[in-house]
Order: structure tokens, then C-alpha cells, then sequence
């Protein structure tokens, strides 16, 4: 909402500079959102007489005119072709700057000399009109300074107006708000109608058909009027509310609305046929063309205005094309009604059309505000169009709004802001704000105001809603500020909470960064991760109105969103990616409306996990490295019983795939990507995922270690290297190490792998190193020999190994 | 004092006086070990100095022979310790002297450790439930896919609301079935109402989480951010305590000098309602394009607990009352870092990623 302050002067005394008016309105609700100043570049313009103008010479569209500016007359070449003699025009001299940086010089047009320049609204950064020169209101006298004979500068307040105020997306309502904040009084302006003989009910009937939707309809008749532009002071007004002037009879309806809220409508009678209203709801594809020449086919939840061939007008939006005012018209009909808000709204939305009419009756305007709009309008089309009033409004009423009646609790009210409120206090308020104070009644020891709510405040409707005035009033910004005595409560994180926490933390102490990545991804991905189709799509969700399809999709997994960023990594040639998400994904439940949401884990890897430095060659990224963060996330989680599986998996390369069993149940997978889904989604081969359950993780997980005891005695170590068939697992070979080593065989590490040389073809050997302790003693190197001779049979019997 | 007088009788014997003075001499000028052995040689060694000293004692007179054998076991001695005085000491020059020739390039980078880094939402987002952990508050989480029910119904937003729209909230198909009541959730305020239905006040809870919106995505706006929402019910909660507790927040989280302003404002779900600004973080107040020359910077909306909401989780208004408020992760991660555009945060950009 733009309120020009010159204009809300005109309804209540402004004591404050506008940045401090600023500021009193956004500690009250209404955030000023700027304060601009216009007309700030209108200098050195004057007003000019046009004394006479002639055709040029040589030129059939142009003209020379002769303009008195005061000091002087000035030859001017005007192409315009609105100019003639007597007018007011604004004049550029030479030498003057134009708001667009140009400068006026004295030249020759076309064999004629032109000093100086008569100017459009455009050229003078006013309007876009680029229709002809500006003329100015008689009453401006020729050499006066442009911006003086303009009003200007002036200045305009951008309010942010909250739904639940529409009574301030008027200009009365501000200055009620105001009034109210400053102390003042509003003043409503004083107007006389003179009224004729002729009767309004006898050229206008109206008739409400479905009042659920329209409370009521106001109409004058005003007859007699000359349709031309309005005078400056309201075009100035429009402008600066941000309003386009069209014509003195259009625009008394504007600024009629944008005073009192009210929106207004004027039809040329001559096309309302029969002067006869009818308020109804549309017919199943009737059609009715708006005054943006727009064709609209409607629905019998739009509200229309008709007369008896049809529709005239969409109620509450925009009028028609056909019964609109034009230069031809003398008589209008108009029309101040009030509809109801969803009504309104609903049409809005279905025709993708609003207006600044359709916008104030969405949020509510006054219902007895009808005819004091009415009034007012006519009055000006009086007043500034010549207009002759018919007597009488013809005011069909659906329904009577009354004001609502409210009770205040003075003293819960002021517990309820943490401040003391004496009741006088709160009755002060309440008066500044146009309540009515309707009794004081006493009960117990609470006191209680009763007040009736105006109309033009709908949203006033409950005792909360007044504890709001009070607590804004009162000032937001003088309420101490305190903490709540809570007396039996107590806070903290949730053991899983904590463990979301660890696992974080952990993923981060590993080298992983994290990532968060949207939770909508492309509906291509679910073909990727599941090549066969055979169970994601049809228990995927989907979103019904997505902004694009590569945003449709509620993912049913972290990875794509990872891959994804990935992918955005390498393009920008960042090669050595590893990210990691915490994150909800999507599971359908049978006969569920909502979706279970299990939080996941996830990484990606790709290029160097360590790069080459200046002694050591680079670590690639790969299957083992995956393996090796997910081995050491479950053990600095505690987690006891675990294993990782060969497993297959679509998206991932069948040879280096496996999953996570937790406790003997599947939580997660862990593999290089299948290099054709790499290939599918653009991405290098050599990159390693892994995705697990968190809640699972959580689950199985100690927040806290039980105390082992640590061997205080000397440790023996010794080395196995044997040498097995190329397909014998290594964990088969050590859990045989294992088994045999006995209870002394405390550690067992893989130290080699080797293939070649004196090893056979198909064969390979592994070397282990051992270490053998007891908690009670040293142990003897009898010992240790004995365990190891008894794996070293173990494995010659079970996978026919040999020493190496 | 015997060695005192041992002295004094050999510097009154000329000879063995010159002898002191010369070791003295020399063991002062050996600069290195091996010039050292030289010295011992040369007094010690079979032919030395000093031993031939000793050995010509059993030819002396035996008058004499007591005196010079005192004197000549006097330099001895003198001469031993010397000697193992001297050695040490260059024994450590020489070490010292050695490591400084083992040349390292110190400047070279040092050896590359892997480490990670926390996405600054979540580095924020812990930021803020430890501000309100540490006032006694819990945390608590809700679905990202919600009902109407939860995310507007209960919380008073009537059935015209803009924000209900298809242009505004993302709607959500659910498998095999036709529903029209089911959405991305557009904030975290439909925990307020899931928390309430199955605790009892007092409750003071905090839930972070993501939040959609049918934007499309500019520098301020992304379809998915983060949002931390508050709630706080108990007996006697008043606005001077909504107040107070974002103040201490905004501090916290922005700086102890930050001014705060409550603003009243409207919200369906909250009444009264505000919304509140700190003071510039850039500018402190003076006005900056940061702040769009207002001096402030609007960093949550709050309000008190509408009593609608309360009568539809089943709470008595007349016995408890409450505060509730919502803040932006996005916009305080990028108050706080100078992060000029929302979209980054799901670029995932490593180089992005690992500056926080």
C-alpha cells in the first residue's frame, strides 16, 4: 500500500518527519517497507502559457508555438498533437536537464528555430503517458517553477499492510492508525451533495439473487457528466498510490477506493439495460469479456453482475468490456457494494485475475461503508466532472452487519503481555482505536470492558484479538523482557539424539564432508537405481504440482541427491570428492497416508582419497577405502555384532558390492558404482557408495564402551605368511586362525597379499600378524609356539595351506 | 683449603708453574676432539709431560720426592679432569654443529590428513537447539510429508489462506491412492500441534527440520530450506517472556552487543504476533545495503499461542498459555557467514563446503 503523506494530511495533522512516522507505524504492525521521494528531479522546468500556435512551415505534424514562461516568450517546435493556444504546459528552457540525463539546447527543426522544449508526463519521469505534452490545471501560472505549480516533491510511505488489516489499505484507515498513535484526531472530509429532482429508484433496480456471496449493493445514479482527464492534484494522487489516471470519472472511483477502501465501480447506463442490477452467480460456461479485453469463461462459483441480456460485470474483480465509461458517456451507474471475501477469492484464484478491487474485498472490507463511498464519489463526479446526482441511493441490503460486541479482561490481559494494566489504561486504547466502550462490569476480581467493534475491523472478533491492540499500543518494544519461571521441566538431547550427534561428528573425524541435498530429485534416478523396475516406482512419491520434473520426485534414497552433487563437483573440476549425508528419505506404508521417513546415512567417494604430495604417491578412492570408513564407523560406535556380505545390488558393480548386516539383519550397502548406471548418469566409474540405516545404526550402537581389562603382562608377536587356493576368502582364513589360535591369540591383522614369484599360478599368500597375551602372567614362548603350530595344521588340514 | 695450598706450593716452584700454565694454555685452545686427544698425548701419553714428570720422581732426592709426587699428582689430576671437562663440552658442540648440517626444508607442506567438515545448516541448526537445551528445552522432530490437518488446519490458517494455494505448497501423490490433503510441509510449525496432542504442558521444545515451498529458486529463495521452530506452554507464559527469550537467542547467536526490536505482525497460528530484527550486523544500526538502510534485519516471527490452536490439541486456554516462533536456518547462516545466495547451500560445492 502507498500512501502519499500529502494526501493522508488531508485526514490527519502529520507532526512527525516521515522517518519517524516510519518507524511509529512499523512498531505498531504496519511495517514501512521504504520512503521514497518523488518528483525529486523536476528542476528548473517552468509553467508556460501557450500563446499561439501555428502550423510549421515545412512540417505537416508539427507546430510552432509561442509560450509565455515569465521572464521571457519562448519559440518553441512542438510535435505533439494535444498542444493549442491557452493551455498550461511545462516547459524545458535551454539549458535544462531532462530526468534522463539529456540536455535541452536551441536548435533547428526543420528551418525553425526551438528554444526550449514543451514536455510529456514521460519526459518528465512522471507517467509513461506518451500521448502528447502534459497540461497542466489552469490555475498554474507561466513562469512558475514546474515542481511548485506540481506539488512536488512529495513524499510516499510503501506499507506492508498484514491480511489481517485490510481497514489500512485505505487512506482513512492509515490515518486512523495515525490518529490513533499520534493522539490526534481523524478528520473525514466535509462534502455537501446537491442532489436533483430526478430519483435514483426510478432509472435503477437491483436485485440480489444469491446473497450468500454479495451482503450488499449501493448504487447512485450520477447523470449530465463530461468525460475528460482529471485535475493534477488527483492524477498527482494516483500516481503516487501507484494507480493509472484514465479519466476524471474512472478515476473518482479509484481515488474514492483508495480513500475510504471501498472499491467502486462506474458502468455507462446507457449499456446497463434497463437500469436493472442483477446479482447472481454464473451459469455453467457463460462468458463475459473483461476490460483487459479478456475473454473469461466462468463457472457457477463466480459471482457475476448482470442486467437482464446477461452479465455486465465480474462482481468484486473487474468490470466489462461493453458497459465500460468511455469519452461518450454522460450517465453512469455506480456501484458500491460489498461480496464476500472466499467468494472472491475463489474466482481470483480460478481466473488467475486480480485487482486492486478484487484485493481489498479478499481481505475484508467494511459492509457499512457502502454509501459514505458511494457519497463521497458522487460528490467529486459533482464537484470535477459536472456530474448532476440523482437523489437517493438505491441500497439493496442482503443482510445486516452489525458491529460485534466484546469483553476484555483488563487484569489477564495484562498477565498475559507480562505488564500492569490499570483499567483506565486499557480503556484509553481501546478508545483511540474507535471502539466503543459499551459498559465496565466488575467479577470478582477481574474488571471487564465491554466494546463494540466497527465494521471496518474484521478482524477484531475475539477477546485475543483486542489483548493484540492493547499489547501494540502499548508498544512491543516497552515490554520488559523476562524468562519463563518454569517450575517442572527439565530439557536435553535423547540418547538418539546424541548418537545422530557421535555419528556426525565421527563421519567428519574420518575426512568425510557433509552434504545436504534436496529432498526432491529427478524421476531418471529411479531407473538407475533400480535398472529392472521391479519394486521402486510404484511405492515412490511423487509430487503432484513440482516446480520441474528434475524436482518431482520424494527420493527414496540419499544417493542420488549425492551423486548428483558429485557430479556438480566434477564439472567444476573438483576431481577428489567425498560427501556424506545425514538425511529422511520416503518409504510408502501400505494404507498409509504419510510415508515412513527412516533416516539414512550415506557417502560418496571418488577420485583421491589422499592426494599425491611431494614423497608419496596418491591413495585412490575406492572399494576398500569405503569399506574401511564404514568398518571404523561401527566400531567407534561400539556396535558388537556386525559382518559386511557379498550382495548384489542394481546400481551397484556385482563383483564389488556387499551389504551391512547389523546384528544378523540387512542395514545398509556398501560398493563401487555399476559403471552402466555411471554411465546413464554421466559420472566416472570409479566411484564408491555406501548407504545405511541410521536408526539401525543407532539402535545396535553403545553410547559408552564397557570397561575390557588391558594386558599389563608383555605381549608375544608373531608373523604367519601361508599360502591358499586363489578363491579361499581371507575372513575364511582367519576365523580358521582364529579357532585354532585359542584364547591366548588375542589380535590377528592381514599385513600381506601377494601373488607371484615362487607363489603358484591360481594361488596366493597371505600374512598375518599375531599377537598372543594373558591377562594373568607373562606368557612363555612355548606357548605362543604351540598356538601357532596348531594354526598352522589347522589351515594345512581345512583349506590345504601351506607355510610360505 | 688442601688443594688451595697444593696450589700455592706449585706456583712457587718456576718450572712446575710454567708446566700448569702451559696445560692451561692448551686445553683452552683445542678446538675440536681430536686436537683434545693431542693434548692428553702430549702431557699424558707415555712420552707426555706430566707421566715423564712422574717418572723422574723415584730419581729425585727422597727429600724432593714427596714434594714433586704431590705436585705432579696435583697436575695429574688437574689435567684428568680437564681433560673430561673439555671433551664434554665439545662433544656437544660438535653434536650440535652436526644435526644443524642435516638440512630440512621446513617450508615444505607438511604431510596431508584427511578431515571433514559439517555443512554449516547443520553446524547452525546445533547452534540454536544448544541455545535452548541450555534454557531447558527439548528437541523434537516431525514428518517432512504432512497432512493439511497438521500443517494449516490446527494451525488456524483458514481454508482461503494464499499460502494453501498449488502455486505455493507442494502437494503430494501417494501410491495407489487419491488424496488431496497431503503436502511437503511448509514449515515446521505443524510439530507444535503433533508435540501438543500426545505431551501435557509444561512442554518447552524446539524442532528443527526442512521445509518446502513452492518458490522457484533465486538468491533468496530455494523450494527446500531449514527452518527451527519453538514452543513453549506452561502456566502464566507471557509475552515479556517470548521477549526475553529471543532476546537472549538473538544475542547468542548474533552477538552480545546486537540491539533487538519486536515488531507486531500477523500470523494465522499466533496471537499476538511479532516479528523480530537485530540490529545490523553489518552496518550496527547506521543503515547498509545489507539491511536495505533500516538498520535492522528481521530474523524470526513469533507470537503468542493462539487460543484456536490450543482448543485443537485439547489444551485449556484459561489455564496455560504459550509462545511459539520460527526461524529461517538459511537466513541466519547467511547473516552469520555472508553467504550471498540460498541456492549454494545444495550445491554441495567442496570448496564451499569446507570454508566453515
Amino acid at each position: 500500500m502507498r500512501v502519499p503523506l500529502e494526501w493522508l494530511e488531508e485526514y490527519v495533522d502529520l507532526t512527525l518527519e516521515p522517518a519517524d512516522l516510519a518507524d511509529l507505524l512499523t512498531n505498531a504492525g504496519t511495517a514501512v517497507e521504504g520512503i521514497e521521494i518523488i518528483g525529486e528531479e523536476l528542476k528548473g522546468f517552468a509553467v508556460g502559457h501557450v500563446l499561439e500556435v501555428q502550423k510549421h512551415p515545412s512540417a505537416e505534424k508539427l507546430s510552432v508555438c509561442r509560450v509565455d514562461v515569465g521572464v521571457e516568450e519562448l519559440n518553441i517546435v512542438c510535435g505533439a498533437p494535444n498542444v493549442r493556444e491557452g493551455i498550461k504546459v511545462a516547459v524545458a528552457p535551454p539549458g535544462t536537464l531532462l530526468p534522463d540525463g539529456s540536455r535541452i539546447k536551441e536548435v533547428s527543426i526543420r528551418g525553425v528555430a526551438s528554444r526550449g522544449m514543451i514536455l510529456s508526463e514521460k519526459e518528465l519521469g512522471i507517467s509513461d503517458d506518451t500521448q502528447g505534452i502534459m497540461v497542466l490545471d489552469e490555475e498554474c501560472v507561466a513562469g512558475e517553477d514546474l515542481a511548485r505549480a506540481l506539488g512536488m516533491p512529495h513524499c510516499v510511505l510503501v506499507l506492508e499492510v498484514t491480511p489481517n488489516r485490510p481497514d489500512c489499505l485505505s487512506m482513512i484507515g492509515v490515518a486512523r492508525e495515525v490518529a490513533a498513535l499520534t493522539g490526534k484526531r481523524l478528520k473525514k472530509p466535509p462534502f455537501s451533495l446537491k442532489e436533483s429532482e430526478k430519483r435514483a429508484d426510478d432509472a435503477v433496480r437491483v436485485e440480489i439473487v444469491d446473497a450468500d456471496l454479495c451482503t450488499r449493493y449501493a448504487a447512485r445514479v450520477i447523470d449530465k457528466l463530461a468525460i475528460g482527464p482529471s485535475p493534477w492534484f488527483m492524477r498527482r494522487r494516483l500516481l503516487a498510490a501507484g494507480v493509472r489516471p484514465i479519466s476524471n470519472v474512472v478515476d473518482i472511483t479509484n481515488y474514492v477506493m483508495l480513500e475510504t477502501g471501498q472499491p467502486l465501480h462506474a458502468f455507462d447506463y446507457r449499456l446497463v439495460k434497463e437500469g436493472h442490477i442483477i446479482v447472481r452467480r454464473a451459469r455453467e460456461g457463460e462468458i463475459l469479456t473483461t476490460l483487459d479485453g479478456v475473454q473469461r469463461t466462468l463457472r457457477p462459483q463466480d459471482l457475476l453482475i448482470c442486467d437482464p441480456s446477461g452479465p455486465i460485470a465480474l462482481a468484486g474483480i473487474m468490470g466489462g468490456e461493453h458497459s465500460e465509461v468511455s469519452d461518450g458517456t454522460s450517465r453512469v451507474l455506480l456501484e458500491s457494494a460489498h461480496f464476500e471475501a472466499t467468494g472472491i477469492m475463489r474466482t481470483s484464484r480460478q481466473l488467475e485475475l486480480s485487482s486492486e478491487a478484487s484485493y481489498r474485498f479478499e481481505r475484508g472490507v467494511d459492509p457499512n461503508g457502502c454509501v459514505y463511498a458511494a457519497n463521497r464519489a458522487a460528490y467529486l463526479m459533482q464537484e470535477l466532472a459536472g456530474g448532476e446526482v440523482l437523489a437517493g441511493v438505491v441500497d439493496e441490503r442482503a443482510r445486516a452487519v452489525e458491529p460485534a460486541n466484546l469483553r476484555l479482561r483488563v487484569n489477564r490481559t495484562g498477565r498475559l503481555i507480562g505488564i500492569p494494566l490499570r483499567l483506565e489504561e486499557a480503556k484509553d486504547f481501546l478508545e483511540s482505536i474507535d471502539m466503543e466502550i459499551k459498559g465496565i462490569e466488575k467479577e470478582g476480581e477481574e474488571e471487564i470492558i465491554e466494546v463494540a467493534v466497527p465494521t471496518y475491523r474484521p478482524d477484531l472478533e475475539r477477546e485475543i484479538d483486542l489483548v493484540e491492540e492493547i499489547a501494540r499500543l502499548y508498544g512491543y518494544n516497552r515490554i520488559t523482557p523476562t524468562l519463563p519461571k518454569t517450575s517442572n521441566n527439565v530439557g536435553g538431547l535423547s540418547t538418539e539424539q546424541k548418537l545422530r550427534r557421535r555419528i556426525a561428528e565421527i563421519m567428519t573425524a574420518l575426512g568425510l564432508n557433509e552434504a545436504i541435498t534436496l529432498s526432491l530429485i529427478s524421476p531418471r534416478w529411479l531407473d538407475l537405481l533400480d535398472r529392472e523396475r521391479d519394486c521402486l516406482p510404484e511405492s515412490v512419491h511423487s509430487l503432484r504440482n513440482p516446480i520441474s520434473e528434475e524436482t518431482s520426485i520424494l527420493r527414496p534414497s540419499l544417493l542420488p541427491g549425492l551423486l548428483d552433487a558429485l557430479r556438480f563437483n566434477l564439472n567444476r573440476r573438483v576431481m577428489d570428492v567425498s560427501l556424506y549425508e545425514i538425511g529422511r528419505v520416503f518409504v510408502h506404508r501400505e494404507g498409509s497416508k504419510q510415508p515412513a521417513e527412516p533416516l539414512k546415512l550415506a557417502f560418496v567417494l571418488s577420485g583421491d582419497w589422499i592426494p599425491k604430495q611431494w614423497d608419496r604417491e596418491a591413495e585412490k578412492a575406492d572399494f576398500f577405502t569405503a569399506k574401511g570408513l564404514l568398518e571404523a564407523l561401527v566400531d567407534a560406535l561400539r556396535i558388537r555384532r556386525w559382518s559386511m556380505e557379498r550382495k548384489e545390488y542394481p546400481f551397484l558393480h556385482p563383483a564389488r558390492s556387499c551389504c551391512l548386516l547389523l546384528e544378523g539383519q540387512e542395514a545398509g550397502c556398501l560398493g563401487m558404482i555399476h559403471p552402466m548406471v555411471a554411465k546413464q548418469a554421466d559420472l566416472p566409474t570409479e566411484i564408491a557408495l555406501m548407504e545405511v540405516d541410521l536408526g539401525r545404526l543407532i539402535e545396535c550402537s553403545l553410547e559408552l564402551g564397557m570397561y575390557e581389562e588391558v594386558p599389563r603382562f608383555p605381549s608375544i608377536q608373531m608373523d604367519i605368511a601361508m599360502v591358499v587356493k586363489e578363491d579361499v576368502p581371507s575372513r575364511e582364513v582367519e576365523k580358521i586362525i582364529k579357532d585354532a589360535g585359542g584364547e591366548l591369540l588375542r589380535e590377528v591383522r592381514l599385513f600381506d597379499l601377494y601373488r607371484g614369484g615362487q607363489i603358484g599360478e591360481g594361488e596366493k599368500s597371505l600374512a598375518y600378524s599375531l599377537t598372543f597375551y594373558a591377562l594373568d602372567r607373562t606368557l612363555k614362548d612355548q606357548e605362543a609356539r604351540g598356538a601357532y603350530e596348531a594354526i598352522v595344521k589347522a589351515l594345512g588340514e581345512k583349506l590345504h595351506a601351506r607355510l610360505r | 683449603m688442601e688443594v688451595d695450598r697444593v696450589l700455592e706450593e706449585l706456583r712457587a716452584d718456576r718450572e712446575l708453574s710454567e708446566l700448569y700454565d702451559d696445560i692451561s694454555r692448551d686445553l683452552d685452545a683445542a678446538a675440536n676432539l681430536q686436537a683434545l686427544e693431542e693434548v692428553r698425548v702430549a702431557y699424558l701419553g707415555r712420552k707426555g709431560k706430566v707421566s715423564q714428570l712422574i717418572q723422574s720422581i723415584k730419581d729425585l732426592p727422597p727429600e724432593e720426592r714427596k714434594r714433586v709426587g704431590r705436585l705432579g699428582n696435583y697436575l695429574k689430576g688437574y689435567l684428568e679432569k680437564s681433560l673430561e671437562k673439555k671433551a664434554g663440552e665439545l662433544e656437544k658442540q660438535e653434536l650440535e654443529s652436526a644435526l644443524r648440517e642435516e638440512k630440512t626444508d621446513i617450508t615444505l607442506p607438511g604431510r596431508y590428513m584427511p578431515y571433514g567438515t559439517r555443512h554449516l545448516i547443520s553446524r547452525i541448526i546445533q547452534e540454536i537447539e544448544d541455545i535452548f537445551l541450555a534454557m531447558g528445552y527439548r528437541v523434537v522432530e516431525g514428518p517432512e510429508v504432512e497432512l493439511d490437518y497438521y500443517n494449516f488446519e490446527a494451525l488456524n490458517t483458514p481454508e482461503w489462506h494464499p499460502s494453501k494455494s498449488i502455486q505455493d505448497t507442494f502437494y503430494v501423490n501417494v501410491p495407489g491412492a487419491d488424496y488431496d490433503d497431503v503436502l511437503l510441509r511448509t514449515h515446521t510449525s505443524p510439530v507444535q500441534i503433533r508435540i501438543m496432542e500426545v505431551t501435557p504442558p509444561p512442554l518447552y521444545v524446539i524442532a528443527p527440520g526442512r521445509a518446502f515451498r513452492r518458490d522457484v529458486p533465486d538468491a533468496t529463495h530455494s523450494p527446500m530450506f531449514h527452518q527451527v521452530e519453538g514452543l513453549a506452554v506452561d502456566e502464566h507464559i507471557t509475552l515479556g517472556d517470548l521477549k526475553g527469550t529471543l532476546e537472549h537467542f538473538a544475542r547468542e547467536i548474533f552477538g552480545k552487543d546486537r540491539k533487538v526490536r519486536f515488531r507486531p505482525h500477523y500470523f494465522p497460528f499466533t496471537e499476538p504476533s511479532a516479528e523480530v530484527d537485530v540490529s545490523c550486523i553489518m552496518c550496527h544500526g547506521k543503515g547498509c545495503r545489507l539491511c536495505k538502510g533500516t538498520g535492522w534485519l528481521e530474523i524470526l516471527g513469533a507470537g503468542m499461542v493462539d487460543p484456536n490452536v490450543f482448543k485443537y490439541v485439547g489444551y485449556d486456554e484459561e489455564k496455560v498459555s504459550g509462545f511459539a516462533f520460527g526461524m529461517g536456518v538459511e537466513r541466519i547462516a547467511m547473516l552469520k557467514c555472508g553467504v550471498p545466495d540460498i541456492r549454494y547451500f545444495f550445491e554441495n560445492d567442496l570448496r564451499l563446503l569446507r570454508q566453515f
